[in-house]
């Protein structure tokens, strides 16, 4: 928008210098009225403020998630999940001129559970005041981070007591699990064994928490009378076959909070997302 | 206009005016490690976090408050208890730890599960063995006692029912509770002219040689994880700090306990199986087993695990483990239920 308006302004200059200097004074006068112009326009859009919706969409493969269906996996294992949820948080927005905006860190965790879909299969996070701008991408954390967890219940109004409700709190400890995944997997030799994958970072002795960065396809166009929605494609297959392809029969079926296996998840997880398209209204 | 509109409105602000307390830091402590400026401790917020200490609310049938397992007289422990018993008949499986001087920790728990004092009543709170409750339904509770209504706006700004001003309130409370005035301590600060007896200077001669390099500092541990070669008790199978991290190096390890009020605080390891100090003694002495991860600093140098003490050794240490209870502690009318 910006940008266009400048180049505006200099073709009007080009033209006009070409007709006479004359009219150069006056030219400049013009420019300054119509710079001031310019600036009231980009500060009604700088005071002005807008909703943004993420939506998360999990499927595994090109196959929507679907409870208790069985899924293939690499090296002829598949499984079946019963709960698929996972925190984002720190989410934060980029405009094209390469400025952010994070959301505000009370707010700024999410539950993202499948459990709360609707029947598309999609879970709505609704971002509101958020800057009026043209946003180019979206980053977030999974998990949650240690500067935060190191807060203790500072700053994080009702964050553990809804964690807690959502089941992504350890029982036996105090810190979160950043993914759940339940339900059973099956094998050559095995059928329909217990999966559970309650991967989190380890109070401040292991850190699991990885940062997500994704490019919209299109412009992100917050407005106050424009509510843009952000459609994010988790892919849950990735968490198995992602920049590491796991066995479930190599103790991958059982992933809580041994420091082998639980860094090889997050950073399988951090590859599951992708921006598929952007509604702006 | 202004005082004639506020005196004019029906329903007046509770307004936030709070007093700042100062947390203690005794001249031979270590330093405070929790972040009071997260958490300033004031009067308001110490009084909301004793309330929902003695408060049985917080429990799933209302009535085993945090100061069921933990009782003043006893160093905030669960006297004589091995194990605790919570809601529904549930037996915990490790003895209640004394609340005290919980400022200069940064781990909490028997195998440091917890790594935030805030975070650390969440693991009681909602274990089906203790109080078995969720923080969202203590919220919903509180919300709707009217103690609570008007003490969250006099104790925190946001004035908001919340787990995080639950929590904070709580460690409020916990972080006034200082033990630093036993006998030991006015002697080390050379303070009213307190003197320690022949037997209990022995003792501390002897303390310093076999038991200060874990029970280190005059918070009397070095806040380390160590296997000390009890015995397994099959029943519990109790793996200690292996639990938080999985890790085979940590079988079987547990905090180091302070060594605070240990006159008071019976039973003693962590799943109470010793009931005094001289079985405590006798255990280091000759019970020790190699449960294949002991602790190097317990090794003879005839390899057999230990930490030898004649009987008289024995005798003389307890009389100096005594010398750190501390009468105004237990008796602190500020941590009292009445």
């Amino acid at each position: 928008m910006e940008v266009r308006t400048t180049s505006y302004h200099l073709s009007i200059i080009f033209i006009q210098m070409k007709i006479t200097k004359i009219f150069i004074t006056l030219l400049l006068c013009a420019t300054v009225i119509s710079c001031s112009n310019d600036d009231n326009m980009v500060e009604s859009l700088v005071g002005q403020t807008g909703d943004l919706i993420v939506k998360f969409d999990n499927g595994v493969g090109d196959q929507d998630l679907i409870f208790d269906v069985s899924y293939d996996k690499s090296s002829n294992e598949s499984y079946k999940l019963t709960s698929v949820k996972y925190i984002v948080s720190n989410i934060e927005l980029t405009k094209s001129d390469g400025s952010t905006f994070m959301y505000p860190e009370i707010e700024n965790a999410f539950i993202v559970d499948e459990a709360d879909a609707n029947n598309a299969g999609e879970i709505y996070i609704t971002l509101n005041d958020v800057p009026a701008g043209d946003y180019t991408k979206i980053s977030f954390g999974v998990g949650i981070d240690q500067e935060r967890f190191q807060k203790g219940a500072d700053g994080q109004g009702n964050l553990l007591a809804e964690a807690q409700e959502k089941e992504m709190l350890w029982s036996w400890a105090t810190g979160f699990r950043f993914i759940r995944l339940d339900g059973v997997y099956s094998d050559a030799t095995v059928t329909d064994e217990a999966l559970n994958i309650h991967m989190g970072s380890v109070g401040t002795s292991l850190d699991n928490y990885r940062e997500v960065s994704l490019d919209a396809p299109n412009t992100v166009i917050v407005r106050e009378a424009s509510t843009p929605e952000v459609h994010i494609k988790a892919d849950i297959a990735k968490v198995f076959d992602g920049q590491t392809s796991v066995l479930f029969a190599d103790g991958y079926n059982q992933v809580h909070t041994d420091e082998t296996t639980t860094p090889v998840i997050a950073d399988n997880l951090m590859g599951i997302f992708m921006i598929h398209h952007v509604h702006n209204e | 206009m202004a005082i004639l509109w506020s005196c004019d409105s029906d329903s007046p602000e509770i307004s936030y005016t709070p007093t700042y307390l100062q947390v203690e830091q005794p001249a031979n402590f270590p330093e405070i490690q929790y972040n009071l400026s997260n958490n300033p401790v004031t009067q308001e917020g110490f009084d909301l976090g004793k309330a929902l200490f003695y408060d049985g609310k917080l429990s799933a049938n209302n009535s085993i408050p945090c100061a069921f397992c933990h009782e003043q007289a006893f160093a905030f422990t669960h006297h004589g208890h091995t194990l605790s018993h919570g809601v529904n008949g549930g037996i915990g499986f490790r003895n209640s730890q004394p609340m005290q001087n919980l400022a200069y920790f940064s781990e909490f728990m028997w195998d440091g599960a917890a790594s935030h004092l805030d975070l650390q009543p969440i693991i009681p709170l909602t274990s089906e063995l203790e109080m078995g409750e969720t923080l969202s339904n203590v919220v919903d509770k509180l919300k709707a006692d009217t103690y609570y209504q008007s003490q969250f706006p006099l104790a925190f700004d946001d004035g908001e029912i919340n787990s995080e001003n639950i929590l904070k309130a709580l460690s409020q409370f916990m972080l006034m509770m200082v033990s630093s005035n036993s006998k030991y301590d006015k002697y080390v600060r050379n303070e009213e002219g307190v003197t320690l007896t022949e037997v209990e200077l022995q003792g501390q001669n002897i303390f310093e040689n076999k038991c200060s390099s874990c029970h280190a500092t005059d918070l009397f541990t070095d806040q380390s994880y160590r296997n000390t070669g009890l015995p397994i008790n099959a029943k519990l199978d109790d793996t200690g700090r292996f639990k938080v991290l999985e890790n085979p190096e940590d079988l079987y390890k547990f905090k180091v306990p302070s060594l605070r009020n240990v006159e008071k605080t019976f039973p003693y390891m962590h799943d109470g199986r010793f009931a005094t100090l001289t079985a405590v003694l006798n255990f280091y002495d000759s019970g020790m087993v190699d449960n294949g991860n002991v602790d190097e600093s317990l090794k003879r140098s005839d390899g057999s695990f230990g930490i030898s003490l004649t009987e008289n050794e024995k005798v003389q240490l307890i009389a100096f483990l005594k010398t750190f209870t501390d009468n105004e502690f237990l008796n602190d009318t500020r941590f009292a239920e009445y």
